[in-house]
């Protein structure tokens, strides 16, 4: 594969009038990638499109160098588990996943024994052979999840895919992300729960009303957001001397005092001149224990760019 | 290879749902209608036949009855009845009274009749006496062979081709691709790595291997049903002479009208969400084919399959002509040229379904 990214070219995708997407250019890297907004704000329909579920009204989708119109070559390196249920009705959850297999072109041991591998992975082996549609919402997402990692694909997309899930399988669930982004390949993932995006992602994408508002490392993001200053904790010995000192420099604009008396919350415009001065204010002789970055998550990055409304 | 591989796994993945369907339950009733009346029918005849055999009077004593004849003279040339009832009746008898007749009165009369019922082993006789004459006398045969081959040519072109095939093979056919989108399991095949193409052809072969099974089947069936109550040595020197033949062309014509119309409405539920649109636009067109140019009606199912019928259907000679057309094609093709006809219009229409399936894409509502 000579381009190992996904790449949208101006993408627009319209539903009738309704706007699906608009004008969307992004370079996604391998690893994983988080895509956050509210309902209706366009998620799904990317992840559509990367699919080929649905085709762009302008512009053009390459998925590691493969167009989503070749199901064919494309679905042989993709998995997609999608919010829907698509088993077959009256298939037990082994079938499922196997006959994706069988179709993906795989003898029928073949398909068996990586059908039992994956359904092992999401914790399913012991409910494989019961209907799925006697599964509990949580099973379900888990086996659409087997059937998207089964084929051990190159491209794992998932839209929602922690809904549902109880907090043992959740962190099982976030292990397998994390070890299919640390081979190099791609986890495009949906979530409405900003903590775990935080915890998950290499990158997010930010989108609202069809439109990219931010993409990037979490980190970076926040870092091009000149209009809204940075916040940072800060535990230290002498809290209100060091707020005086703070107080004194142009680049910050609010300091508050914990509680405690034993920390501050700073907001500075300018983080790299609020650095040099913690490190001149610690020279000086005041003890700074700890500083942490309050506002450089996804959770923050939502509130600023987006607004409330998840 | 690989793509004729796939193409019967997804067929073989779709069998139980072309042929259980909840949506298209119906299309077995539709097949086995016919098939159902024609058992009545023979379950009527061995009836009337066993009966027949029971109360047999001489066929000569039978044929000598004539109009005028009292019971009592019929009683005693033709012996006991099978059935005999008498009852009476009011009768309405109008009569012009006053001079010129100028005024209708209207009166009724008490009539007293009787109905008499005798078979020869082969005729059934119903005689019917008033005022103590027979006053008619009908013969038929208690089943009718001619008669028999001929309501099933009747029933196969007017009922199963042109209704049961065709709202069938929309049943099955539109809910391929129509059915998985409103139970929102399509992208489940759409997310295979196949192409599309071959989805649309593993679907077309599932959709076939059904509605050939239940119509090829269906159409045999009632054949079957049409030559059970028959006399057997009849009916054995017909399969010998030409009912095995037959019963091969309505099968295998059903099978092709399967073919044809299961491409027709599987192209139809790519484009359309609606069945009704198609059913009542393609039915037009099939219906009103037979009264359209030539090379138009080389653009229908029903101009080729309809030709392959091994028996013409019964047709009154003096229907309008614009009837005899709308049921008849006035240049049928040959045998050889309606099966190519049909193969070549059916793989055009499925080529254009690819066209369209390539472009199909799942949206089963705004997220």
């Amino acid at each position: 594969m000579s381009t190992p990214e996904i790449i949208f070219d101006e993408v627009s995708k319209f539903y009738g009038e309704v706007l699906g997407v608009s004008k969307v250019t992004l370079r996604i890297p391998p690893g994983t990638t988080s895509l956050v907004g509210p309902n209706g704000s366009g998620k799904t329909t990317l992840m559509n499109l990367m699919a080929g579920l649905i085709h762009p009204d302008r512009g053009s989708v390459s998925m590691r160098g493969l167009s989503p119109r070749d199901p064919a070559r494309l679905m042989r390196v993709t998995g997609y588990a999608t919010q829907y249920d698509s088993a077959p009705r009256g298939t037990t959850g082994f079938d499922f996943v196997a006959t994706s297999l069988i179709l993906a072109g795989h003898p029928k041991s073949v398909a068996e024994r990586k059908a039992s591998e994956a359904l092992e992975r999401v914790s399913l082996s012991s409910a494989a052979h019961r209907k799925v549609a006697a599964y509990s919402k949580g099973m379900r997402q888990r086996v659409r999840l087997a059937q998207a990692i089964a084929n051990d694909p190159e491209i794992l997309i998932l839209d929602e895919p922690l809904n549902g899930l109880d907090p043992l399988v959740r962190a099982e669930t976030i292990a397998l992300f994390r070890e299919f982004a640390a081979r190099g390949r791609h986890v495009i993932l949906s979530s409405h729960v900003l903590q775990e995006v935080d915890v998950i992602s290499d990158q997010v994408i930010l989108i609202a009303n069809g439109m990219i508002v931010a993409e990037g490392q979490v980190k970076n993001v926040r870092e091009e957001m000149h209009d809204h200053p940075s916040q940072y904790l800060i535990r230290c010995h002498n809290a209100s001397q060091v707020a005086s000192l703070l107080f004194e420099m142009e680049h910050i604009t609010q300091v508050q005092m914990h509680e405690d008396r034993g920390g501050l919350l700073v907001m500075t415009r300018n983080r790299a001149e609020f650095s040099k001065a913690l490190t001149r204010i610690s020279l000086s002789g005041h003890t700074v224990e700890k500083v942490v970055a309050a506002d450089d998550n996804v959770d923050a990055l939502y509130e600023y760019l987006i607004g409330g409304g998840r | 290879m690989q793509e004729l591989s796939q193409i019967w796994t997804i067929a073989r993945l779709q069998l139980s749902r072309v042929f259980f369907s909840k949506r298209s339950f119906w299309v077995y009733g539709l097949a086995l209608f016919p098939s159902l009346i024609f058992f009545g029918h023979g379950v009527e005849v061995k009836y009337r036949r066993a009966n027949a055999i029971s109360h047999k009077s001489d066929p000569a004593a039978l044929d000598a009855i004539r109009q005028g004849d009292t019971p009592e003279e019929v009683l005693k040339a033709a012996g006991t009845p099978a059935r005999d009832q008498t009852f009476s009746f009011n009768r309405r008898v109008r009569s012009k009274i006053g001079k010129g007749g100028v005024k209708i009165e209207e009166k009724r009369e008490e009539v007293q009749s009787r109905y008499m019922q005798y078979f020869d082993g082969n005729r059934e006789f119903s005689l019917n006496f008033e005022g103590g004459f027979l006053q008619s006398k009908n013969i038929r045969n208690i089943i009718n062979f001619d008669e028999d081959r001929r309501i099933y040519a009747g029933v196969f072109q007017f009922f199963y081709l042109r209704l049961a095939i065709f709202f069938g093979c929309l049943g099955i056919f539109m809910n391929l691709f129509r059915g998985e989108m409103l139970d929102k399991t399509l992208h489940f095949w759409f997310l295979v790595p196949a192409r599309r193409e071959v989805l649309l052809l593993g679907k077309y072969v599932a959709g076939l291997i059904a509605s050939v099974t239940i119509f090829g089947l269906g159409a045999a069936l009632c054949y079957a049903m049409m030559l059970w109550p028959q006399d057997p040595a009849a009916a054995s020197a017909f399969w010998q002479e030409q009912g095995a033949s037959n019963m091969f062309w309505y099968a295998a014509t059903a099978a092709l009208g399967c073919v044809g119309y299961g491409s027709v409405f599987l192209a139809a539920g790519l484009l359309l969400r609606n069945p009704i649109i198609p059913a009542i636009t393609i039915s037009l067109w099939e219906g009103i084919n037979g009264i359209l140019p030539s090379a138009i009606q080389k653009l229908s199912v029903l101009y080729y399959v309809q030709s392959l019928s091994p028996v013409p259907p019964p047709m009154d000679e003096n229907a309008p002509v614009l009837i005899r057309l709308l049921f008849s094609p006035a240049d049928p093709p040959s045998t050889l040229v309606a099966v190519a006809g049909l193969l070549a219009l059916t793989a055009f229409v499925l080529w254009a379904a690819s066209r369209a399936v390539k472009k199909l894409e799942i949206n089963y509502g705004t997220e």
